[in-house]
């Protein structure tokens, strides 16, 4: 093995493109947390149903890739707020306990529904992005990866933008910091949460757009990606909005270094020994965040 | 009165299933020790899960390095897995002990601890694929030497469902007793409140190490027991989430915190799941998965104190009715 | 009298915040000491950093002759101090004897020897007839009185109360009065926080003020209540 300034270099880009998209992975995931305080462990499950969504429109559809987010956005948009009220509202002030298995329980029945209508295979796209690269010297940046990149960018950008300068999102916040105060304000607060769960499911839509012209799709997708946005949200500080973004490029670059200097896939180890690291040493995240 | 049926049932209930290898087919054999191996993993998990409240959704790590341990040593020394299984204990408790002093240290439980006991089993599914010492994704094999009581092996299944019949009671005699002891009423006290069980001398990090140490164990000596049982284990089917899924399910549906929830829950579920794959599994490979996943939504919505809680309150309201 | 208790310098921030400040005083053996002060002025804080729930920033407390002021709450309360919380803390799924029996388990490894002075406790404070209810369904009154009881069953030398009369009416609080008293005659020593004017006034053999975080005044009642400090303290803060 050699460890070449190029191929460092090369696993450093790919990372920072990588990396952009697991941080929007978990911006919804935190975004949860911090309003209500509630983990979808689920997660990873509605990122594979969007991803589903995205492939359908693109390999049977002939649609752009980018094009379904028109489709994917408000679909998971739909799908987290439907779910919310339907199961998760019901058990708001259930022990912790009881929201966890529940959304255990929505992972299980969303995995095998998969299983069952699209079988274990293997999904992939070759769409007019999936070949085109751009040069920089030696380093290679896949377009795809970068559109990824500067889309996952964006969607959390704009993500910030609404949560800080419009009303609804200083309700969001507000809801997120004191409940009870937010409800004297005459916050919604029960219509914050649904929209909030709603948002956090949607970013997972945009993500699934930007990620199916070099990401595969299986019914067990999301476990991979859930997992990555349980680590990222630990790291960043559960609740941190701009902990996880951070978060998210450092785990990416784990990931991608790792996997340039480590045979097989003992890049994901290094991953939960950082994980396990950050436990050990700051359990409250590197950048803080908001405890139950 | 009372006290006289929490002792007869039980021992009848064990006098009747020590029986039934007598008349049973080899596949109601095998159902039997699959629901025995089921109630006894899940009663495990109810110890921390239930009794101490810390819901563990990476238990699976503690049965992968119970198999793992015992069907290593077996390989590479010959070690008989009688010996194997008491090392892998070990290993586990140490885990356990390590693992519980860095969550519980700065009071991370909860969703916290959730998430945790997650990452730390997905690490050991990549760290045991990639490590071929331990048969990488392949996983190992518990080499076949023919009968042998001696190296924990069998013809036919009879001695498998004896072995695990007698786990399933130990532990569960074990439970009974400990539960209403001292250990029992800490742990309950740090699941309770724990600021209160902290001002009434109650060390509620000792007790939370040590709940998650004794269901470590008890799970890694599952684990060798599944390794002797199938014969074969990968990084997957012992470290992955299917087993933690299993076992905290079987416990939330029986009932946490109750002796004998855990062991209601696998007798109830087991027998309809293996008849899902059995009947489903050509056509649907994760029919009990997602058996499983709908009996988990509709347990939390609308019974989540589990079958055992749910008799409790109609018994209680019953009598209040009375009175 | 011997000092059981001596806190020296207690001050405890948050973040910039002082919520205690440099406060000392004694509480011997046998006596009762009551804690006022208005809302905020750091009471319930104090209790905290004396039973190990808040480290201090700063200063010592020494029980019995040892420095407790860096160990764990139930390690004090093993060494004979032991608090009861304001917003009453139940053990809800456990019964009322369960809940006391917690307290007993301290020093009673064996369950039939701390079911047995659990029984005991629970006739103390009046709950004999609940033994077998569980937490959460008593009432308020009866919550207040378990707090006492399970408290009580760690067999403490200095106990702290938290308020246990708050939200009473008139004759229950005559009730606790009188518990309070009988205590303090079988030799257990009380630090009592207490909002209810009549109830400190009434227990007290000596009281510390306290207002933002600082002692004000320490005397008899008498002294105390004629103190223009402590007057203007609590006039200062009609509102609550």
């Amino acid at each position: 093995m050699t460890f070449s300034p190029e191929l460092i270099a090369q696993s450093i880009i790919t990372g920072i493109m990588i990396g952009g998209v697991f941080a929007l992975i978990s911006v919804g995931l935190s975004l949860i947390w911090g309003v209500m305080r509630i983990i979808n462990f689920a997660h990873g499950e509605f990122l594979m149903v969007a991803m589903y969504i995205a492939y359908f429109l693109v390999a049977r559809g002939g649609w752009d890739p980018y094009a379904t987010l028109l489709v994917t956005t408000p679909a998971l948009f739909l799908l987290g707020a439907l779910i919310f009220r339907g199961t998760i509202r019901p058990i708001l002030g259930h022990p912790s306990m009881n929201q966890i298995m529940l959304t255990v329980g929505l992972s299980l029945i969303l995995q095998n529904l998969a299983l069952v209508f699209f079988k274990a295979d293997v999904l992939t796209t070759r769409t007019e992005y999936t070949r085109m690269i751009l040069s920089i010297g030696p380093v290679i940046i896949r377009v795809p990866q970068l559109i990824a990149f500067i889309g996952s960018a964006l969607t959390a950008f704009l993500l910030y933008w609404y949560l800080q300068r419009t009303d609804t999102g200083r309700a969001i916040r507000a809801a997120a910091q004191n409940k009870q105060a937010a409800t004297l304000m005459g916050v919604d607060v029960q219509r914050i949460y649904l929209l909030a769960f709603g948002i956090g499911s949607a970013t997972l839509g945009v993500a699934a757009s930007l990620m199916i012209s070099f990401y595969y799709t299986s019914p067990t997708v999301g476990l991979f990606f859930g997992l990555i946005a349980y680590v990222v949200v630990v790291l960043g500080g559960l609740g941190n909005f701009l902990g996880t973004l951070v978060a998210g490029l450092i785990i990416g670059l784990t990931e991608s270094v790792g996997a340039a200097i480590l045979p097989g896939s003992l890049s994901r180890v290094l991953t939960f020994a950082l994980f396990i690291l950050v436990l050990l040493f700051r359990p409250q995240g590197l950048f803080g965040g908001k405890r139950a | 009165m009372k006290l006289r049926w929490n002792v007869v049932a039980p021992l009848a209930l064990l006098v009747v299933l020590a029986g039934l290898p007598l008349f049973a087919t080899e596949y109601m054999l095998h159902i039997g020790v699959l629901v025995l191996l089921a109630a006894y993993l899940a009663t495990g998990w109810n110890i921390l899960g239930g009794y101490a409240g810390q819901h563990s959704l990476g238990h699976s790590l503690f049965l992968g390095i119970g198999a793992y341990t015992s069907t290593y040593l077996f390989a590479q020394i010959g070690l008989t897995p009688w010996i194997g299984m008491w090392v892998g204990a070990l290993f586990a408790a140490i885990v356990g002990w390590f693992v519980g002093y860095l969550c519980f240290r700065y009071g991370l439980r909860g969703p916290y601890f959730a998430l945790v006991t997650i990452a730390l089993a997905e690490a050991m599914v990549y760290l045991v694929t990639n490590l071929n010492a331990l048969g990488g994704a392949e996983g190992l094999d518990v080499r076949w030497v023919g009968h042998n009581p001696a190296l924990m092996q069998f013809e036919g299944k009879t001695a498998y469902y004896y072995i695990i019949l007698i786990m399933t009671a130990l532990l569960l005699f074990g439970v009974q007793r400990y539960s209403r002891r001292r250990f029992g009423y800490q742990m309950i006290a740090v699941r309770e409140n724990e600021d209160a069980a902290e001002a009434l001398g109650v060390d509620t990090l000792a007790v939370r190490i040590r709940a998650l140490v004794i269901s470590a164990v008890v799970t890694a000596l599952g684990g060798v027991f599944f390794a002797q049982y199938y014969t074969y284990i990968n990084p997957r089917n012992v470290f992955g989430e299917g087993p933690s899924v299993q076992m905290l399910l079987f416990a939330i549906v029986g009932g946490l915190g109750t002796v004998w929830g855990p062991a209601i829950g696998a007798i109830l579920l087991v027998p309809i799941a293996e008849f899902a794959r059995s009947s489903l599994g050509n056509t649907f490979s994760g029919a009990h998965l997602l058996l499983y996943g709908v009996v988990l939504v509709l347990v939390m919505l609308f019974m989540p104190n589990g079958i055992v809680g749910l008799v409790q309150t109609l018994e209680r309201r019953r009598r209040g009715g009375r009175a | 009298m011997s000092e059981l208790l001596q806190v020296r310098n207690l001050t405890k921030h948050f973040g910039g915040l002082a919520a205690v400040q440099d406060v000392s005083f004694d509480v011997n053996k046998g006596e009762i000491v009551g804690l006022i002060g208005p809302n905020g002025a750091g009471k319930t804080t104090t209790f905290s950093l004396l039973t190990g729930f808040l480290t201090p920033t700063r200063g010592t407390i020494t029980f019995a002759g040892r420095r407790i002021d860096n160990l764990k709450p139930h390690v004090i309360c093993r060494l004979g101090m032991t608090r009861t919380f304001q917003i009453v803390q139940p053990f809800p799924e456990m019964t009322a004897l369960e809940n006391v029996m917690m307290g007993a388990l301290v020093h009673h490894r064996n369950i039939d020897e701390a079911q047995r002075r659990g029984r005991n406790t629970l006739a103390r404070v009046g709950l004999a007839h609940k033994a077998d209810t569980p937490g959460r369904e008593l009432t308020l009154v009866e919550q207040k009185r378990l707090e006492i009881g399970k408290a009580l069953a760690t067999e403490p030398q200095l106990l702290l109360l938290d308020e246990v009369a708050a939200g009473l009416r008139e004759a229950e609080v005559d009730v606790i009065l009188d518990l309070v008293r009988q205590l303090n005659t079988e030799g257990i020593t009380l630090l009592i926080v207490e909002h209810l004017m009549k109830v400190i006034m009434n227990l007290s053999q000596r009281i510390v003020v306290l207002d933002f975080g600082q002692k004000i005044a320490e005397g008899s009642p008498a002294e105390v209540s004629a103190n223009p400090l402590v007057l203007e303290a609590y006039l200062g803060k009609e509102e609550d």
